[in-house]
């Protein structure tokens, strides 16, 4: 019978082709924004956890309510203590010390004049420990547009499109002006040692980055850090988890009112993370609805019309003496086999479409020149293991509903109805 | 004496149409042994085809009964309707009704596939169904590469392959020319002599009824006439 039904669905392209069609177009699409909103979302998420939130965050209370304003006055003392017990107690997630301060930066002339200056955002990271995983992080060989990495104390990237702006080059020195940590002018003079461009216009208007030990040396923040980050060793967030490390580490200060006691904060918990993470979960479900409904009032009507057409054969059955819920439930099966057909060619053109675009990507630097939210300009795609089954979902369920609900009419027809419009 | 294969007493039914309703058959009563050759004539409007429908299964009565095979048709579930005529009865259409996507082999075979018979049960049943109407050699074939006389021929052997007690066929010669609308008729009459299976047509056409053997003739859905046919032989 499998063999039968195969055979009417190839060989009745009615019945076949318009349905594989609608459901390769609708299936293609899920995949194709699933990758997309994956893509530019997931991108973002990464971006703002490696530059910014990290997994999980300890700031001091005070810090936590100013963070945005980087109050290097409220930062964490004691920081490599505070951090060494993280490590101990927390061993799955990698912790590391940072400080995001703001100032500005004067590049003098031959003479030792100020031939530019311009205000720019730092962050000092650890940069020359073995084993430190922060220029991954930071994604820096990959930016690195010209020279190196810094390799000694006294060394800083600045983003390329600030250094052409100001006509630096690798080699040359600046002078960092800022505050330290007590409020009295703070300076040091650097020398670049190459210029990176993160791709996303926030962070490449104007930045520099620093090794933690300058830092700290530079704003007076010997073993004090603005920020504590943690990362879980997968590099994949895990808001479970995050939530049980906050928890246990919070529950150890709830009795403490010092307004300078840690304070963990989860990803989601930190610059409206956790509005964005639920809206983009919203979004892929909601995409998937849409599909699964547009999709089945097309798929319904195909089905109802095929149906319609099919009265004959469907007399032709019962008179031969098939059931009609036997009759229905091949409906069904021929559903679930041109919902599968189609989702697996939908599936495979959203997936090069979504390939296509993880490995191009659009560039939307344009529109985001002033844009404070910390995205790449080049917006990717990105293929992840949902987007091998996600169109099945509105695929075969649509074709499904479809056949179900245009299939009703067999049961509505009295028996010898359907029969009489054989003729 | 041998149980009649279809026994009907006293058959109302009626149709609802609109607020009222139709009386297609009344009071009808009516036997039909194994093995007949016989047809119900009349014009349009008889009660020929409702009559037919009730006898296989597909309408129920609205008033007395109708047994087939010793069936009552009015209590048959779905399922013991479908399984009465998986197994025992046969239709021919007017209009051949043949699954234009599957080769004449699968059209036939269609009316097996409902039994639990193996694949090479199966081959061998479709063959010989086509060999009972000439057709093995357009096994292959599609129905859209058949002439009418053939693709009725299909029908038949679609009805026959199941070798059922009873066939019902509804105007078969309808849409068939004198010279094929002979052959059928000759190639049901013989296979109702080999194969002793009860054949009731639904016909006006004046071709058919001379290879009848009984003619029951139905006028506003009652009997009006029945007779047996003498055949002279030539």
């Amino acid at each position: 019978m499998i063999r039968f039904l195969l055979k009417g669905i190839l060989g009745d392209k009615s019945r076949s082709l318009l349905p594989v069609i609608v459901v390769c177009i609708g299936v293609s699409l899920t995949v194709l924004l699933n990758c997309w909103l994956k893509g530019v979302m997931g991108e973002s998420l990464v971006m703002n956890a490696n530059f910014d939130t990290g997994h999980v965050k300890v700031m001091t209370r005070a810090y936590a309510q100013e963070a945005q304003q980087m109050p290097n006055d409220l930062a964490i003392l004691g920081a490599d203590t505070l951090t060494e017990q993280l490590k101990k107690t927390y061993p799955d997630m990698d912790w590391v010390k940072r400080i995001r301060f703001g100032g500005m930066i004067d590049f003098p002339d031959e003479q030792g004049e100020t031939r530019a200056q311009g205000p720019v955002v730092g962050w000092a990271v650890d940069l020359l420990s073995a084993g430190s995983k922060e220029a991954t992080r930071f994604n820096i060989k990959k930016s690195l547009v010209n020279g190196k990495l810094p390799s000694t104390a006294g060394e800083a990237l600045i983003t390329h499109d600030f250094a052409e702006k100001f006509k630096v080059n690798p080699g040359d020195e600046f002078t960092l002006f800022g505050s330290t940590m007590e409020g009295s002018m703070a300076f040091k003079n650097f020398v670049v040692s190459g210029t990176v461009r993160f791709g996303s216009n926030v962070l490449d208007r104007g930045a520099i980055i620093i090794d933690m030990a300058d830092a700290q040396q530079a704003l007076g923040m010997e073993d004090a850090a603005g920020e504590i980050l943690g990362y879980f060793t997968t590099n994949q967030y895990d808001n479970a988890k995050a939530t049980a490390i906050t928890t246990s580490f919070n529950a150890k200060y709830t009795q403490n009112t010092d307004e300078f006691a840690p304070v963990m904060l989860r990803l989601r918990d930190q610059g409206g993370m956790a509005e964005y993470i639920d809206y983009s979960t919203t979004m892929g479900s909601l995409m998937v609805f849409v599909f699964v409904l547009a999709m089945s009032v097309v798929l319904w009507n195909t089905g109802l019309l095929g149906g319609l057409r099919r009265y004959t054969e469907f007399g032709v059955r019962l008179a031969l003496g098939e059931e009609k819920n036997h009759i229905y439930a091949t409906l069904i099966y021929e559903g679930i086999l041109i919902g599968t057909i189609g989702s697996v060619i939908g599936t495979g053109i959203g997936l090069s479409i979504s390939y296509y675009l993880q490995e191009v990507g659009v560039d939307i630097g344009g529109s985001m020149k002033n844009s404070t939210l910390m995205m790449p300009s080049v917006v990717r795609a990105a293929i992840t293991p949902t987007a091998f089954y996600i169109g099945f979902i509105p695929g075969i369920f649509s074709v499904v509903l479809g056949n179900a609900l245009a299939g009703i009419g067999i049961y509505k027809r009295k028996t010898a109805q359907l029969f009489k419009e054989l003729e | 004496m041998e149980k009649p294969i279809v026994q009907i007493d006293n058959l109302t039914k009626r149709f609802p149409v609109g607020n009222s309703e139709f009386t297609a058959l009344s009071h009808l009563s009516l036997t039909i042994d194994k093995g007949e050759f016989m047809g119900l004539v009349g014009p349009s409007g008889s009660g020929k085809t409702t009559l037919l429908n009730i006898i296989g299964s597909l309408d129920t009565p609205t008033e007395g009964s109708v047994e087939v095979m010793g069936q009552s048709i009015a209590t048959l579930t779905h399922k013991q309707a479908a399984i009465l005529r998986n197994y025992h009865i046969g239709f021919i259409f007017q209009s051949y009704n043949l699954l234009p996507v599957y080769t004449v082999f699968e059209n036939v075979e269609f009316a097996l596939l409902l039994q639990n018979l193996s694949a090479d049960e199966r081959k061998k049943w479709v063959m010989q169904a086509l060999e009972w109407v000439g057709l093995t050699d357009k096994a292959k074939s599609k129905p859209s590469q058949l002439s009418g006389g053939e693709s009725q021929r299909v029908s038949i052997a679609r009805a026959m392959v199941k070798r059922p007690q009873l066939v019902l066929a509804d105007e078969p010669s309808a849409n068939l020319d004198a010279r094929n609308s002979h052959h059928i008729v000759q190639t049901m009459k013989k296979l109702n002599k080999e194969l002793h299976t009860t054949f009731i047509f639904s016909t006006h056409d004046e071709k058919v009824m001379q290879y009848l053997d009984r003619i029951v003739s139905l006028k506003d859905g009652m009997v009006e006439k029945d007779e047996a046919v003498l055949h002279i032989q030539n």
